[in-house]
C-alpha cells in the first residue's frame, strides 16, 4: 500500500479546495491518505481535512507559523512524512508548495517533480506526468527512488464529494523558528478579493484596456461575474496591476470553468498559464491574435464597446 | 561582498516544438539564456553598481555557452566559469544542484542569486535545493533585493498571502522572479570589452568531482519519454455588429458551453 501525505492548501484561515482534490486523486489510487496543516489557528480544520478525505491529520499549529515562511513549514511537512511513513508527499499548486516541495524532497531523500498533471502507481513503478517548456510539451518522468515530492498543477484532479475520510488527529511539536530568514512583515494582498486559484471563472485584462479606466472597466465585469481577476504581464509592468494578479508561466496558473481573456494578445507565456481552462473567450479589436487560436470563442471588437455590452447581457441572463 | 550567478542556456519557447517518438525533434531549435537567469544577472550587476560587489557567473551545461556567457559580461559581470560536460546533458534538478555546491565551496561567496526556475524544464528546484545542501538559507520567487550591512540583506518575495519581507544574513541564496528587473540592452563598449574577457572552462573532474559523485549516475527521476501537449484549438470567432455577437457569444456560453 502506499501512503500518500497531501498538505493542505489554507489560505487566509480557509481551506483551498485542491486539498480536496488531491485527497480524492489519492484515495483513487488506492493509497493510504493523511494530511497535514501548518499555520497559525488550523486544527479547528482537522474536521474539513476528514471531509476532504485524510484518514489522519497532522496538525502544526503554533502563532509562529502565522505568516509563511519555507524552513519551518518544510520542516513540519517533514515530520509529519515520516510520522506517516509517506511514500509521496503531495502539493498543491502554490507559492508555498513551489517553495517548501524541494526543501522537504532533499530532506527525504526522495525525487521531486513540480506542477504534475497526472501520477501512476503500476507495483513498485511510479510514474508523473508534467508539462514542460512553457507547456509545449509534456514529460512522461520515471521516480526511481522510493519516495517522491510532488507539486500538483492546478486543476489537475478533480475532486470526489463521496471520498470521504475519518478523523483521527495526531498534533505535531512547532517547528524552529528559521533564525537566518526572518519574515518580518507581510504586506497583505487586498482581502476580500476572490482567490485567482480558486476562482471558477477568471476574467483577466491585457494591454487592450490602456490605462486604469480600462482596467476598472473590465474589473467591474470580473465583479458582474464573481470571478478572479488576473492581468496579462503588460498590465504588470505598466504599474496597472498587482505582480500576484499576473497569470501565466512565470505567475499564477488557474484551471477556471471560464476563463476570458479581455484584451490580451496571447503571449506564449500567458497562454502556458491558462490553457487548462475549460473554456476560453477572448475578446480582441485585433483579428489576427495569438489568443483567438486557443479561444473557444472569439468577439473581434474593441474591448471598450464589447464589455459593456457583456455586462448587459449577463445582467440579463442572471435576472 | 561576492555574489555568484548561475546561468543555463535553454530551448527558445517562442519557437514552435515538436514531438516525435517520444523525444523533441532538435532540428529547428534555437538556444538561449533562461530569462529568469538574465534577470538574476542583473541583479547582480545592480548589487555590483550599489555596492562594490564583485560577480562571477557560473554557467551548467554541455554545450557551448559562450555566447551567452559574452552577453553576461556585457551586462557587466566581472568573472564567468563554464562547467563544460558531456554527462550534465542528461542531469536533473538535485545533480544542477550538486554542481553549483562544488563552484559555491571552490569559491567564497556571500551571495547566490539563481533564476526561479528554467524556462525548458520549469522545475523551479535546483536553487532551493542548492540551499537546503550548503544548509544556508534560501529565499525564492524574490522581487527586490536590498543590501543591509556586509552580512545581511533584506529581501520581498511573492507569495501566496502577499509580499513577504525577508531579513535574510548571509551567505544565501535567492531566487528571482521576472517581476525584479528589467534586464539592460548591453552597450557596446560593454560588447567590445566581453570579446576580449577570459571564460574559464572545466569539467566536472576540473571542478574535483565526477558525475557519480554528485548522483548523476543515480538519479532520483528521469525523463522516460516526452509526448505531445493536447493542442487547444481556436472555436468560433465572430466579427460584425458588437452587440449582435456579444449577444450571440453570451447565449452560446450559456446553452452551449453551459459556463454561465
Amino acid at each position: 500500500m502506499t501512503n500518500i501525505l497531501v498538505v493542505a492548501d489554507i489560505k487566509q484561515g480557509v481551506l483551498k479546495g485542491s486539498t480536496a482534490e488531491l485527497l480524492s486523486k489519492a484515495r483513487a489510487l488506492g493509497a493510504a491518505t493523511a494530511a497535514v496543516a501548518v499555520g497559525s489557528n488550523v486544527a479547528d480544520l482537522a474536521p474539513q481535512l476528514a471531509a476532504a478525505g485524510s484518514d489522519t491529520q497532522y496538525i502544526a499549529d503554533d502563532p509562529s507559523l502565522e505568516i509563511f515562511s519555507a524552513a519551518p513549514f518544510a520542516a513540519a511537512v517533514v515530520e509529519a512524512a515520516k510520522a506517516f511513513s509517506a511514500d509521496m508527499v503531495w502539493f498543491g499548486f502554490s507559492e508555498t508548495g513551489k517553495a517548501a516541495a524541494p526543501r522537504v524532497a532533499a530532506q527525504l531523500t526522495a525525487a521531486c517533480a513540480t506542477e504534475i498533471i497526472d501520477v501512476t502507481i503500476d507495483g513498485d513503478a511510479v510514474h508523473i506526468v508534467r508539462p514542460a517548456i512553457a507547456n509545449k510539451v509534456l514529460q512522461k518522468v520515471k521516480i526511481n527512488v522510493p519516495k517522491l515530492v510532488a507539486v500538483v498543477r492546478a486543476g489537475a484532479f478533480e475532486a470526489d464529494p463521496e471520498a470521504t475520510g475519518t478523523e483521527n488527529v495526531v498534533t505535531l511539536d512547532p517547528p524552529e523558528k528559521d533564525m537566518a530568514a526572518v519574515v518580518k512583515e507581510l504586506i497583505s494582498d487586498a482581502s476580500g478579493e476572490i482567490d485567482l486559484a480558486d476562482a471558477d471563472i477568471v476574467v483577466s485584462v491585457g494591454r487592450g484596456a490602456k490605462d486604469q479606466a480600462g482596467v476598472d472597466l473590465v474589473k467591474d465585469l470580473a465583479d458582474d461575474l464573481a470571478a478572479g481577476f488576473g492581468s496579462s504581464r503588460a498590465m504588470v509592468d505598466a504599474g496597472l496591476m498587482a505582480h500576484n494578479k499576473q497569470v501565466g508561466q512565470t505567475g499564477k496558473i488557474v484551471a477556471p470553468s471560464l476563463y476570458v481573456a479581455v484584451g490580451i494578445s496571447g503571449a506564449i507565456q500567458h497562454l502556458a498559464g491558462m490553457n487548462g481552462a475549460k473554456v476560453i473567450l477572448a475578446v480582441n479589436k485585433d483579428p489576427e491574435a495569438p489568443i483567438f487560436n486557443v479561444a473557444d470563442f472569439g468577439i473581434v471588437g474593441d474591448l471598450f464597446d464589447v464589455v459593456p455590452l457583456l455586462k448587459e447581457e449577463i445582467k440579463k441572463i442572471r435576472a | 561582498m561576492k555574489i555568484l550567478t548561475t546561468v543555463k542556456k535553454v530551448v527558445d519557447v517562442e519557437l514552435n516544438i515538436h514531438v516525435e517518438n517520444g523525444a523533441i525533434v532538435e532540428k529547428g531549435l534555437q538556444y538561449v539564456i533562461n530569462a529568469w537567469d538574465e534577470n538574476a544577472v542583473e541583479a547582480a550587476v545592480q548589487l555590483k553598481e550599489a555596492h562594490k560587489a564583485e560577480t562571477t557567473l557560473v554557467s551548467l551545461g554541455s554545450t557551448d555557452n559562450t555566447d551567452i556567457i559574452r552577453k553576461c559580461y556585457a551586462m557587466g559581470i566581472d568573472n564567468a566559469i563554464h562547467i563544460d560536460d558531456p554527462a550534465l546533458a542528461k542531469a536533473d534538478s538535485p545533480t544542477f544542484a550538486k554542481v553549483l555546491q562544488k563552484v559555491y565551496e571552490a569559491g567564497d561567496y556571500d551571495l547566490v542569486i539563481a533564476g526561479k526556475q528554467a524556462q525548458d524544464t520549469d522545475a523551479g528546484q535546483a536553487g532551493i535545493m542548492l540551499g537546503e545542501f550548503l544548509g544556508i538559507p534560501c529565499v525564492s520567487n524574490v522581487i527586490e533585493i536590498k543590501v543591509t550591512d556586509d552580512t545581511h540583506i533584506q529581501v520581498s518575495r511573492l507569495g501566496d498571502a502577499g509580499t513577504e519581507i525577508v531579513d535574510v544574513t548571509l551567505p544565501a541564496v535567492v531566487t528571482v522572479s521576472d517581476s525584479i528587473n528589467e534586464p539592460r540592452l548591453p552597450a557596446m563598449r560593454g560588447i567590445m570589452m566581453a570579446k576580449k574577457k577570459k571564460i574559464t572552462v572545466m569539467d566536472l573532474a576540473g571542478l574535483g568531482t565526477s558525475f557519480e559523485e554528485i548522483g548523476g549516475t543515480a538519479p532520483a527521476s528521469e525523463i522516460v519519454e516526452f509526448l505531445p501537449t493536447q493542442k487547444r484549438k481556436g472555436g468560433q470567432k465572430f466579427e460584425g455588429d458588437p452587440a449582435e455577437i456579444t449577444a450571440k457569444v453570451v447565449q452560446l456560453l450559456v446553452n452551449e458551453a453551459k459556463v454561465l
